[in-house]
């Protein structure tokens, strides 16, 4: 018999179907699925509404469907469509039902609701796993600069006040997605990183941005808006007197405080959102983040349909005014996000939920591995510091890479 | 009960939360009014929102609807959809304000607030009004401070107030106070 960490390791090298996703002091990982299902416009709400509603496992941490909303479900969600643009044709959003839960801390502990789980391991095949180097983009500098220009001129009119753009990397890739997201860890783990490995697809993220935490009746959002490049010598008291002397940065970050707000403002009670921390600064391995976490209860009757269709897209990684915005940005990106500023997360069968913004991610699909990244055109950027922006926050991603 | 009129705006339910205190508030967009509460109400507020104030016809005809026979407020775009109805020019402006916090001056002729009060209020606007605007029963009531743009209107014969910046901000100090002035105007 295999013990836990034998078990484990068997299961991150064969192709079984997992997710882990990072947690407070370690990870989670979830496996032996007993429900996939794929998302899309049509069942979107009678997924969240009655569906999640239905879950009745035995294992608390078990009673919880995990898995992710692309951004073109989620705008479908609200109403924009999204005009015909080049595609992948990806899973539109997924979730998954597990049966096994493998705790890593200081130690591994597994429940599952399957007696033999630890048998339930593919037998090791070769699995054809390649990557270039080299990555292409889809939007060069002058083609970059020449959108800038365009949404610079709708801010000018009033159409929109922020507006990000957001640029994709793409190679030729079969990669080993458990041994690149245990790599990734290792040089930049972030708070909300998680890995979803199935069959014909892998996603790995190191998002830092937390979207919606719900217990009970509690709500939090915790938007980031400001980067600031890091260099070796750079300390966080630095960084911090930066964002505060940065006129440009700070007034993104305001814009973005008050759309969170009001998008809390749409689910909660009256009176009940406030800012609980404004403007910390938080250090990852290339950058630094100006971040707000804002909380609110909600009103009583409140769907979990409610809940994601005020608060996603999130506001973060989109602009301001959201609507507006988003048609302005369907209106000329040329290429779909799949999954890039979608969400991922559970839903506990009790209602509460923890979603992050899907940023800083791969996505590894039918040979193809891409990366997006966006940042923000107010009224003061300028596109070539936007462009670098980018760049840096792909970096620790296309590193890999070179590994 | 206060009717507000959303305009596809971000910042619309911060509005929303802050009039609450003051009364039943119910939200509609622009293109999806309830006729029976709107006739209902006793107080109709335009948000703020994306774009000028032509984009917005149907707002327009609320506003020459009801002028005069309920308190109308305007925020930002709903400010300047007030002023544009009045035959205001809403122009760009040279330096754009988005996320700024300013320093607003009320003016001498302000009936509610206390003349060379200095406020603190967020600001979210590419455009203004264009000066000199003149109009017979509407007041320029507040500037801001560096630059002097108009901040703030009050009809105190039609019951029409409107503010440029965002009493419903985290940027304003004390934005319920403004509300609540308006209202009991």
């Amino acid at each position: 018999m295999l013990n836990n960490k034998e078990y484990l390791n068997k299961i991150f090298q064969s192709n079984k179907p997992l997710i882990i996703y990072k947690t407070i002091g370690g990870f989670d990982v979830y496996t032996d699925f007993k429900e996939r299902i794929v998302l899309n416009s049509k069942n979107f709400k009678s997924f969240l509404n009655i569906k999640c509603n239905k879950l009745n496992s035995k294992i608390r941490e078990l009673n919880c469907y995990v898995g992710f909303f692309g951004y073109e479900l989620l705008c479908e969600n609200i109403n924009i469509k999204l005009p015909k643009q080049e595609t992948l044709n990806f899973y539109p959003g997924l979730v998954y039902k597990p049966q096994t839960i493998i705790k890593i801390r200081k130690n591994i502990t597994i429940k599952s609701l399957l007696k033999d789980f630890r048998k339930k391991i593919p037998s090791q095949k070769n699995y054809n796993y390649f990557y270039e180097k080299k990555f292409n983009l889809n939007l060069n500098e002058v083609q970059y600069s020449n959108l800038f220009k365009y949404f610079s001129k709708k801010i000018k009119m009033g159409e929109t006040y922020q507006i990000k753009i957001c640029q994709t990397y793409s190679n030729k890739s079969n990669i080993d997605s458990v041994n690149f997201f245990w790599k990734l860890m290792s040089i930049n783990e972030s708070p909300e990183s998680f890995l979803i490995r199935d069959k014909d697809y892998s996603i790995i993220s190191c998002s830092p941005e937390m979207l919606i935490k719900k217990k009970k009746n509690t709500i939090i959002t915790k938007p980031i808006a400001g980067t600031l490049n890091r260099t070796k010598k750079m300390t966080t008291k630095y960084a911090r007197s930066y964002f505060k002397k940065n006129e440009k940065e700070s007034k993104e970050h305001n814009m973005i405080v008050d759309m969170e707000r009001n998008d809390l403002s749409r689910i909660c009670r009256s009176g009940s959102v406030k800012i609980s921390k404004l403007k910390s600064v938080e250090k990852y391995r290339d950058l630094y983040h100006y971040v707000t976490e804002i909380k609110g209860l909600l009103k009583d009757k409140t769907t979990n349909h409610d809940i994601i269709s005020a608060m996603m897209p999130g506001g973060s990684v989109i602009g301001c005014p959201k609507i507006n915005t988003l048609k302005l940005l369907n209106s000329r990106e040329r290429l779909n996000r799949n999954i890039y500023t979608g969400s991922f997360g559970y839903i506990n069968a009790n209602g509460d939920m923890h979603f992050s913004i899907i940023i800083r991610s791969i996505l590894n699909f039918k040979k193809r591995s891409e990366i997006s990244a966006a940042s923000g055109v107010v009224i003061d950027s300028k596109p070539k510091k936007e462009y670098k922006e980018n760049y840096i926050k792909a970096k620790s991603l296309l590193d890999l890479f070179k590994l | 009960m206060i009717y507000v009129i959303d305009h596809e705006d971000s910042f619309t339910y911060n509005l929303v939360h802050l009039f609450e205190n003051f009364g039943q508030t119910y939200v509609s967009n622009y293109f999806n009014i309830d006729k029976k509460k709107l006739d209902a109400c006793k107080i109709i507020v335009f948000s703020p929102g994306p774009g000028e104030p032509s984009h917005y016809p149907e707002t327009q005809k609320i506003y020459y609807q009801y002028r005069g026979l309920k308190k109308i407020i305007g925020i930002c775009l709903g400010y300047q959809q007030i002023l544009y109805a009045e035959k205001g020019q809403i122009i760009p402006q040279k330096k754009i304000y988005h996320g700024y916090q300013s320093r607003i001056k009320v003016l001498r002729e302000s009936l509610i607030f206390k003349p060379n009060k200095i406020l603190i209020g967020g600001r979210y606007h590419s455009l203004k009004l264009k000066e000199p605007f003149s109009s017979k029963t509407l007041k320029i009531t507040m500037r801001c401070v560096e630059t002097n743009v108009a901040m703030a209107i009050e009809d105190t014969i039609n019951s029409v107030y409107g503010f440029q910046f965002h009493p419903d901000s985290f940027l304003t100090v004390d934005g319920k106070f403004l509300i609540q002035k308006i209202l009991q105007a």
